[in-house]
């Protein structure tokens, strides 16, 4: 149905596609893969009018089409739902689902009734994985919630094309199975669909085809019965990669943290005791408070409880005194977050640690002590003045945690911080994170990603509802225990 | 939280309660407050100021600001002042008034060109602007002068059916308002102010909304200038300077945000006739002259302050 | 492979440099006023010149620090806090050079009671900085009517005059000022903690507080520093004109703002220096000097400030697009 060939784009200087090929049929699944920077996010904007490109051709059913907007793109039946949200934050969800599409009588008067209607209809479709209704307004939603009406807003343009870009990132497993479980009824309706994810065991549920670009080229098209995990990961990097069970030995050390009853609004009441060289997994649906916790730890958000560093009690008001405590936090949500973007890497690594240079400040040993870190981390970059927006995602996750251990931190707060970033940096992270914990370092560790959990922590605390619901470890840190964990049924919580 | 949406969808309560207040401070020490004459005296004196804050409600609710309003207003009064001559008749000041609602338009073009095409930054940009309509006013009417017909400024002090002519303009705006707000382009007003880029992505054109915010804001400064030149029956270069301000703390006392996207133009209204009563009472206090800029403008900043101080107080406690 | 080619860098961004371009087009613009007026270019104007820009290049101090803090970062009581400024020194002063140091501490202390009321407003009340110091412009400029009330005592001690405006080895006294006034800056800027968090805050103040800055403590220096600033500018303009009125510092608010354009400072924050303001205020200077050289009504002259104003954010100003 769709095709697109020899697709370029370039921005400036940097090449996002050098070759870009796709094709779809009608009631087809497709499989878009890449690892960061592969291009595929790009390929994806381009079909769908959100990007124009250098050159290239697209086809629709044999038909050469050019796209000069999201809007031309739109009406010819290729609709995407995107990570980031096109979501107005101030209006209700039947409003969002019906932007830019408005039914109305000759552009006035607004056929609001028949709208609300249509959108309860989408809605439905959702239920009961979701509790919002077509007057709710956005900002009121969750995460996820906000992701399903994305969803539902592409649906309801009747797309003969549905990309799906990352749309799962935010779902809890519920929603998932029936969002997958509408893509089947689709498919057989005969929409064309293609798939972008970093999440192999969902492409496996739901497409027929792969397709895998690396470094801005398709490099393999595959069909996922005849393929395997690895072979994909290879094909998306280049080279064979095994997959390791990241998790080290060693002794945990003195008592480091302590937290009794910590209440905010997201949170009930968390009670848990961290020691040097431990890793503590936090798991559980999204939004459950996971995050709430970490920054309540690092004093960016007010709450009630009691907390003690090494059995003293602490009081945290701001970022600034957990910093002075030894305490750091890494955002997953590094351009928002961790990073400020147009200043160079050198600024966004000495950002916390200015006043240690003196006034004036020593601009040598301040360089000296930044380059350290760098070659550390084996930080690919052109220079320390160069903007930290020129690094791949891989390579600016490390500012973020680089500018930490400059401060060698005794404890560290992670926000689901590999989110985004491409397998092979993954792999160096989880290396660093075992050498922190044989140096000592306590660290308490969020993420979205089960394996990842798994594959790291020695316990994870489950949350649900902003309370521990379990606390998983030895054998019971297992898939299925996390599963049921952070679904809320109920199993035998260890002592 | 349908308290909260309740508020969100009428931002204007709070203004409206402040402006009861009001009225009832001024009817207890003035007697006549509620007379005919002493309302349309009134109305006359905002009318200009609240068709100004209206078109700059548009722009803010679109996510922008126009600080060049009120040097349009003074531009737009040179050119009537120029064109209309106690001499003219129906004919002439027809096309003068249309002279007038061009230039105004052509301004608010130009300031939509450069914010939503050139994509400038609203504030600086619409600043600079208004030094270049200050200029043309000044070069039109280099000194204030300029008589206009009795018959218009009579007409402007009327009141059909014994209403001030004032609240037929008001409640026109209204309609207009109302219109706008169930028509896709009141959608993809407010979805531009709030998010333009989610607004981009749904497919809103959200440069010609931009656009079309300050060419609106053009337009209603050119029919504020109309209002306040019959008012005065003269013109003067400098006139609008003041208003610019005025209409910003207008739309803030009625409850929209500076940021856009949300907000209505009764608020604004409103809004306009909380900042005309307050000066009103202050001249009534016998304030020394001295002292009244002060006044004035320590009035002008609680107000702005308003809304933040009720939401420190509101966290606290 | 983490390398650092620190020097290779600077010999490339010098190139794409504003500031350095914008001290290309002064040097222009004296030359082409030589061209429209012979007998512009000599050395007792380019004398006078540097003097005025260096009045305006102090008083755009505080607004390039502003500026470059973010969130739409802008002072617009600047203009009436320079004629605060001049008049705390007239009155405090007294026209005695004793008294000297007095005004001074006057004229600065009320600019900064000024900016730190901004910085209060903007950061506790969530005013936007747009209407907060518009705000303030009008209060300040109302203090002013009743502070003077017509007629005000006090005078121009002898001393401040001739600092501003004789000359030392043929520069006028208050070039010096500003160069030392731009050497700490340049400090504050580039080598103090405080400049790193104003830049940081600038671009992304929610990554900035999660590093440790406390955002609203800079934010109220940085407004407190540019009604200090703009004071200073007052009262070194006292030593040039030696009288006071109304709208003394009037005239100074919109070039102000468009110096720290013209000198590359991104008007959404993050990013610029004081060297280019500089740059920028002697562009102003210049332009202001054609303007009154060629003997422009006020009418063109306003036009022609619009315009240019205009122009220089179209070439330095665009914010990004949504389309690319």
């Amino acid at each position: 149905m769709l095709e697109a060939r020899n697709i370029v784009k370039h921005y400036g200087a940097v090449k996002a596609l050098v070759d870009g090929h796709l094709s779809v049929a009608a009631g087809e699944v497709v499989a878009l893969l890449g690892a960061n920077g592969s291009g595929k996010s790009t390929l994806g904007k381009v079909v769908t009018g959100v990007v124009s490109p250098t050159s290239g051709e697209l086809r629709i059913n044999g038909k050469p089409v050019t796209f000069p907007s999201p809007y031309a793109a739109r009406k010819a039946g290729v609709t995407a739902v995107y990570q980031e949200l096109s979501l107005v934050p101030d209006m209700s969800v039947t409003e969002n689902i019906f932007l830019g599409h408005e039914l109305s009588r000759g552009g006035f008067q607004l056929q609001r009734e028949t709208m609300r209607q249509e959108a309860e209809r989408l809605l439905d479709l959702f239920r009961p994985t979701i509790s919002a209704t077509p007057d709710d307004l956005i900002l009121d939603l969750s995460p996820s919630e906000r992701q399903i009406i994305e969803i539902l807003k592409a649906l309801s343009q009747q797309p003969r094309l549905l990309i799906l870009d990352e749309a799962t990132a935010s779902l809890d497993s519920q929603q998932v199975d029936r969002l997958f479980e509408l893509v089947e009824r689709w498919k057989l309706a005969g929409m064309a669909i293609i798939v972008v994810s970093h999440r192999m065991d969902e492409l496996f549920r739901i497409a027929e085809r792969a397709v895998v670009l690396r470094n801005g080229a398709t490099v393999g098209s595959a069909l996922m019965s005849e393929t395997s995990e690895e072979d994909l990961v290879t094909m998306m990097i280049g080279e064979a990669v095994t997959p390791q069970r990241y998790a080290s030995e060693g002794e945990a050390g003195e008592l480091r943290l302590s937290v009794k009853g910590l209440r905010t609004d997201l949170l009930g009441g968390i009670d848990l005791e961290l020691r040097d060289g431990e890793l503590l997994g936090l798991g559980g649906l999204q939004g459950q408070g996971q995050e709430a916790l970490l920054l309540a730890l690092f004093g960016a958000i007010p709450f009630e409880g009691e907390m003690a560093l090494q059995g003293k009690p602490v009081s945290f008001h701001h970022p600034k005194d957990a910093m002075e405590q030894g305490v750091a936090y890494v955002p997953g949500d590094r351009g928002n977050e961790g990073l400020v973007m147009i200043r160079s890497i050198l600024e966004n690594l000495q950002l916390p640690s200015w006043r240690r240079y003196g006034v004036p400040i020593s601009q040598s040993k301040a360089r000296e002590d930044a380059l350290e870190v760098a070659q550390d981390l084996s930080l690919k970059m052109e220079s320390l003045d160069a903007p930290v927006s020129s690094l791949s995602g891989g390579n600016a996750q490390k500012v973020v945690i680089g500018k930490w251990l400059l401060r060698e931190p005794k404890l560290l707060l992670l926000n689901d911080p590999t989110k985004g970033v491409d397998v092979g940096s993954k792999g160096e992270f989880y290396t660093l994170l075992n050498e922190l914990r044989q140096k000592g370092t306590a660290i308490l560790f969020y993420s979205s990603d089960d394996e990842e959990l798994l594959g790291l922590c020695d316990r994870v605390l489950v949350l649900n509802g902003g309370v521990v619901t379990a606390a998983l470890e030895g054998k019971d840190l297992n898939r299925s225990s996390l599963v049921a964990a952070s679904m809320g049924v109920s199993e035998e919580v260890p002592a | 939280m349908t308290w909260r949406r309740f508020l969100r969808q009428n931002p204007y309560l709070f203004a409206l309660l402040l402006l009861i207040g009001l009225i009832a401070i001024n009817a207890s020490i003035q007697s006549n407050f509620f007379s005919l004459r002493a309302i349309n005296g009134n109305f006359r004196v905002l009318l200009p100021l609240m068709i100004l804050a209206v078109g700059q409600s548009l722009v803010i609710i679109g996510g922008g600001i126009d600080l060049s309003v009120g040097a349009m207003v003074s531009l737009v009064n040179a050119i009537l002042v120029t064109l209309i001559v106690p001499e003219s008749g129906a004919g002439g000041v027809v096309l003068a008034l249309l002279v007038g609602c061009s230039a105004g338009m052509l301004a608010g073009a130009f300031n939509g060109l450069c914010v939503a095409y050139l994509r400038l930054q609203p504030i600086v940009t619409t600043y600079a602007t208004s030094f270049i309509f200050s200029g043309l006013a000044l070069l039109i009417l280099p000194r204030p002068g300029g008589q206009l017909p009795r018959a218009l400024t009579r007409f402007y002090r009327s009141t059909p059916l014994e209403i001030p002519l004032g609240v037929y303009v008001i409640i026109v705006l209204l309609l207009l308002w109302a219109l706008v707000r169930s028509s896709r382009f009141g959608q993809y007003l407010f979805a531009t102010g709030s998010n333009a880029d989610a607004a981009y992505t749904s497919g809103i054109p959200t440069a010609l909304v931009k656009f079309s915010t300050y060419v609106g804001a053009g337009l209603l400064s050119a029919f504020a200038a109309f209002a306040l030149t019959l008012g005065i029956g003269s013109g003067n270069p400098r006139i609008g300077d003041a208003m610019t301000l005025d209409s910003i703390v207008a739309v803030v006392l009625g409850g929209t945000r500076l940021s856009g996207g949300q907000g209505g133009i009764a608020g604004t209204i409103i809004g306009v006739a909380i900042l005309g009563i307050i000066r009103s009472l202050i001249s009534f206090a016998n304030v020394p002259t001295w002292y009244q800029t002060l006044v004035n403008a320590t009035i002008i900043v609680l107000a702005l302050a308003g809304p933040g101080l009720w939401r420190l107080i509101r966290g606290r406690v | 492979m983490a390398t650092d080619s620190g020097p290779g860098m600077t010999l490339r961004a010098l190139k794409l440099n504003p500031a350095l371009i914008a001290l290309l087009l002064a040097i222009a613009l004296f030359f082409i006023g030589g061209l429209i007026r012979p007998g512009f270019v000599n050395v007792n104007q380019a004398v006078n010149i540097l003097r005025l820009a260096s009045l305006l290049g102090i008083v755009a101090a505080g607004q390039t620090l502003v500026i470059i803090s973010g969130g739409e970062g802008i002072d617009l009581s600047v203009g009436s806090v320079v004629t605060l400024g001049a008049i705390m020194a007239f009155r405090f002063s007294n026209g005695q050079n004793d008294l000297l140091i007095l005004g001074l501490l006057a004229a600065l202390s009320a600019g900064a009671a000024v900016g730190l009321i901004n910085g209060l407003g903007i950061v506790y009340l969530r005013i936007p900085p747009l209407v907060m110091t518009l705000g303030m412009a009008g209060v300040v400029q109302g203090l002013v009517l009743v502070v003077t009330q017509g007629a005000l005592q006090g005078g121009t001690p002898p001393a401040l005059a001739g600092l501003i405006s004789s000359n030392l080895l043929g520069i006028p006294g208050s070039v010096y000022i500003w160069l030392v006034l731009a050497s700490f800056l340049w400090m504050t800027l580039e080598r103090t903690p405080y400049g790193k968090q104003l830049f940081a805050i600038g671009v992304n103040r929610e990554a900035a507080r999660l590093s440790g800055v406390k955002v609203p403590w800079v934010v109220l220096v940085t407004y407190a520093l540019s009604g200090l600033l703009a004071a200073l500018g007052g009262f070194c303009l006292l030593g040039f004109t030696q009288r006071v009125f109304l709208s003394l510092g009037t005239p100074y608010l919109f070039p102000s703002i468009a110096a720290v354009v013209v000198g590359g400072t991104v008007l959404a924050g993050g990013k610029g220096s004081y060297w280019g303001t500089m740059a920028g205020a002697l562009v102003l200077t210049l332009i202001n000097s054609l303007l009154t050289a060629m003997q422009l009504s006020e009418a063109y002259q306003l036009m022609v400030l619009g315009i240019t104003l205009v122009i220089l954010i179209s070439v330095y100003g665009r914010q990004r697009s949504v389309r690319q």
